[in-house]
């Protein structure tokens, strides 16, 4: 009873406290797609997404309220690094919803404009921000009467005059007059609080993580595999600090962890810690401000399940020779790397030749008789213009239409035209530890892994493919690191497609790390040779480039952009076929808007699959 | 004909506006003194099409533009039999006629027609200047004021449409791109007669939504959209009515997008 009372107190408290507008809320997940567009419009970085913020503590003093209720010490503002632009995940600081989206389109103008010389972000918060609002105001005039319309309803929320602390209403009138008038403040008074949150600019200073994206140093650990949807979108702040010392008094802990929240108890060492309930370390991670992240050499236990170390030669697939050197793109200092991926060339151990699964064999004919009909062959058209012979059948409705006096235009001859099509084919598969991840049911009660997608998609297109005599070729990739980029070969061009490649498929396994930008450059130097007219390279993978190093994030973003665009000058076509939902972030970047494609389930190939090759490769019986 | 869009200008009139790039004026006067073939390439909308009329005009010569398309084949170009009422009838299709009587024969964007096209234009291309014409028995030798010239949009990805190298190497070539923002805008004002504030926030318009190509547009937007949606704002109609229905709408069908686009519109024209 004492417990309900509780609950049902904190809760009114809180809500009384709460000073947003829930019922006018708009979600930042129902004007991304819009926000970007007009971020880049703009001329925002392009190789960023918008993600959703974290909330951060402020200095600002509190009212009772709060105080009674525990809240309002955070608060969530607008930001950008280098990878994403970071927005509140919701905002509800107007009473009118269009006033709350206005408030979006606001925050990414002024983190799309150019800066001028005059700003130095993060050096003086007040003038850094006056001096973006009056160079996106300049910019952009038609965004004037709508900033108007936000500042004064922002400043309508509260009088100054109605503060006690003396302190504090001084420093939301020259807040207030900075906003009105952008540029004429320099200074904000003297106050023993930090001046209240300004939902208009962006964050005085964003929260870095600091050491968290160092160079390959070797001891970085990806934090992206098995993280949570919304552990994605959301960023968390994190700091370095020294591992604490694993002799420590386990009972000494124990006592700490009774006085302490359990944000202080995370920063404990947890390095042994078998971490079962991970939803509810989640929601702690959700609620603490500030998480202390430490580099330590023995993976734990939810680590060592991803099987970061590589199998014995025994067990491992063939490497074929000494592996290939490529060059990787740095995109901070704009320069290619030389040699500085390594590519194994692998050739699988254990396959064993198998005939093709059952569940895929009805959809596997139709697809072939659809790619039958693809093939080199001739046809004959018929009431042609012009032809090698007469259709009768077109001559004699002309010379009845003649007889009764009608008109026609005279297309009375059939045409027999080669069908030829020179087009070779390469399909990368991404083989990477996140394509063991659950994605829902294949067929009804058998749940699918995203490798059984990959595994049924390289069966379907090989089937597809060899019913259509066009050249093909199927590699996989995988990678550890940039000396260990694992490319395993399926079928080569010269190969026929027969139940040993199919055994290679079927063997095929989740492992390691995305490495994409390698590995591209590999299959398009090996597409490149093949004598075909045009080249296709289509690239199956779940999400983005990432690897144990620096890779992941903006580094293997631009990286894997740079090897597409490489493919495209030397005349390949590449196109993507994912299966992550958030792909549509960051794979517009990557391959442009009519660049890639999304699949959600094995079934949904058989129907996507002859749609998309045949968009690709052109109207072919036309020509 | 009826799958065949030709537009014959004729000499007369008076000279199409131009703003010239750089100097394909005199690149173009040699090409056609020296009777070599011009090959443009350029995105949609960027004043191909325009630079060939105002040569055309300035040459006194007359214009036969054919648009291709992916049925354009190459009887629809040379010319085909007409069956009559108990006879046939040779009727000579544009690239035929421009052989014959002289003056430009302007394929645009050559690369959508069907292959065997290629076929036809490469005995104009080179020294010899013949068109030979398979069922007449004629072989037609090109006038000195006869001139070939394809133009194509490099941009556009097709796995089975692009310009194989033999066939590039027949041509001089020119590239072509946007004008520059101060040049763009005043075309813009000299032909629809919007004030310069009007041409210049549109033409910065349009230099948003050009760096939105590949990523969220397929295409940018065109200085002819641009012409339009002024047109329209000439004529009257609301700047932000304009930019939807003459840049916004013709560039996008993504809802999405749309909203964004429009964002940015109201940012650069806002008139609340």
């Amino acid at each position: 009873m004492e417990e309900r009372v509780g609950q049902v107190w904190d809760r009114w408290i809180t809500k009384l406290a709460y000073q947003g507008y829930p019922e006018a809320a708009v979600q930042l997940d129902d004007v991304k797609a819009a926000l970007g567009v007009f971020y880049r419009g703009l001329g925002g970085d392009s190789g960023l997404t918008i993600s959703a913020t974290t909330p951060t503590l402020h200095r600002a003093r509190r009212n009772w309220l709060h105080r009674v209720a525990g809240t309002g010490s955070k608060v969530e503002l607008a930001w950008y690094d280098e990878r994403c632009l970071y927005l509140p995940q919701r905002l509800d600081v107007y009473p009118q919803a269009d006033l709350n989206r206005e408030l979006y389109f606001w925050l990414a103008a002024l983190a799309g404009t150019p800066a001028s010389a005059d700003v130095h972000r993060g050096m003086n918060w007040l003038v850094d921000n006056q001096q973006r609002c009056l160079q996106t105001l300049s910019l952009y005039p038609g965004l004037k009467p709508r900033y108007q319309r936000l500042v004064e309803a922002f400043i309508a929320r509260r009088d100054p005059a109605e503060l006690k602390h003396g302190g504090q209403a001084a420093v939301l009138s020259v807040v207030y007059q900075a906003l009105r008038d952008p540029g004429s403040v320099t200074q904000l008074p003297a106050d023993d609080f930090a001046p209240d949150p300004v939902p208009l600019w962006l964050h005085p200073n964003p929260p870095r993580a600091e050491g968290l994206h160092s160079e390959d140093n070797g001891k970085d650990r990806d934090s992206s595999q098995g993280q949570s949807k919304e552990g994605e979108q959301r960023r968390r702040q994190a700091e370095r600090v020294e591992k604490p010392e694993e002799n420590g008094t386990t009972l000494g802990v124990r006592h700490e962890a009774d006085l302490f929240s359990y944000a202080e108890f995370c920063q404990m060492d947890r390095g042994c810690d078998d971490e079962d309930d991970l939803d509810q370390a989640e929601s702690i991670a959700n609620d603490i401000d500030r998480m202390a992240v430490t580099q330590d050499s023995t993976p734990v236990a939810s680590r060592i399940k991803f099987d970061l170390d590589l199998p014995s030669a025994l067990e491992d697939d063939i490497p074929l020779g000494e592996g290939i050197r490529y060059p990787e793109w740095d995109y901070k200092r704009q320069v290619l790397l030389p040699d500085y991926s390594c590519i194994v060339p692998m050739e699988s151990r254990n396959a064993k030749a198998c005939d093709l699964p059952g569940h895929l064999q009805t959809t596997a004919r139709r697809l072939r008789r659809q790619f039958e009909m693809l093939t080199n062959r001739s046809v004959r058209l018929r009431s042609q213009y012009d032809g090698d012979e007469l259709d009768i059948d077109a001559y004699l409705q002309h010379r009845s239409a003649r007889a009764t006096g009608r008109g026609d235009d005279g297309r009375l001859y059939s045409q027999k035209r080669q069908l030829q099509r020179d087009l070779s084919c390469l399909l990368l598969a991404d083989l990477s530890l996140s394509t063991d991840a659950w994605v829902g049911t294949r067929n009804p009660g058998e749940d699918c892994q995203v490798i059984d997608v990959i595994r049924d998609s390289l069966y379907l297109f090989s089937e597809s493919l060899h019913a259509s005599e066009d050249q093909f070729a199927i590699h996989g990739f995988s990678s550890r690191r940039r000396e260990h980029v694992r490319f395993n070969c399926l079928k080569d061009f010269g190969e026929t497609y027969n139940d040993s490649v199919r055994g290679r498929i079927a063997d095929i396994s989740p492992g390691f790390y995305t490495r994409m930008g390698a590995a591209i450059r590999h299959a398009s130097a090996l597409l490149a040779k093949q004598p075909a007219e045009k080249k296709l390279l289509l690239i199956v993978t779940d999400g983005k480039p990432n690897d144990l190093d620096r890779y992941e994030g903006r580094h293997g973003i631009e990286d894997t952009r740079k090897a597409i665009q490489e493919a495209r000058c030397q005349g390949l076509v590449p196109f993507c076929i994912t299966i992550d939902e958030q792909a549509n972030q960051y794979l517009p970047y990557l391959f442009g808007r009519q660049g890639y494609t999304f699949i959600h389930r094995a079934t949904e190939l058989p129907k996507k699959l002859p749609q998309l090759y045949l968009k690709l490769t052109g109207k072919l019986l036309e020509h | 004909m009826n799958n065949l869009t030709t537009i014959d200008t004729s000499a007369a009139g008076s000279t199409a506006f131009y703003q010239p790039q750089g100097n394909e004026e005199a690149l173009f006067m040699h090409a056609y003194e020296h009777q070599l073939p011009v090959l443009l390439k350029g995105p949609t909308g960027c004043g191909k099409t325009r630079f060939i009329s105002y040569m055309a005009d300035k040459l006194g010569l007359p214009l036969h533009t054919v648009a291709c398309h992916d049925d354009l084949s190459a009887s629809d170009l040379v010319g085909r039999h007409l069956i009559g009422d108990g006879d046939t009838i040779w009727s000579d299709g544009p690239l035929t006629r421009a052989v014959r009587e002289g003056g430009i024969c302007y394929l645009d964007e050559v690369v959508e027609a069907r292959k065997d096209t290629t076929v036809v234009i490469h005995p104009l291309t080179d020294d010899r200047r013949i068109l030979p014409i398979d069922r007449t028995g004629e072989v037609l030798e090109a006038p000195d004021n006869f001139m070939l010239i394809v133009s194509y949009n490099p941009g556009y990805q097709n796995v089975l449409k692009g310009m194989k190298p033999s066939t590039r190497q027949r041509f001089l070539s020119m590239s072509f791109d946007y004008l520059p923002s101060a040049e763009e805008a005043a075309v813009i004002v000299h032909e629809t007669g919007v004030d310069q504030t009007i041409a210049d926030r549109l033409v910065a318009l349009a230099n948003s939504l050009r760096e939105l190509k590949d990523q969220d547009l397929e295409e940018g937007a065109s200085t002819r959209l641009l012409m339009y949606t002024a047109t329209l704002i000439a004529a009257g109609f609301e700047p932000l009515q304009a930019c939807r229905a003459g840049m916004i709408e013709p560039l996008t069908d993504d809802a999405q997008t749309i909203v964004g686009l429009m964002e940015l519109v109201q940012a650069t024209f806002g008139t609340e």
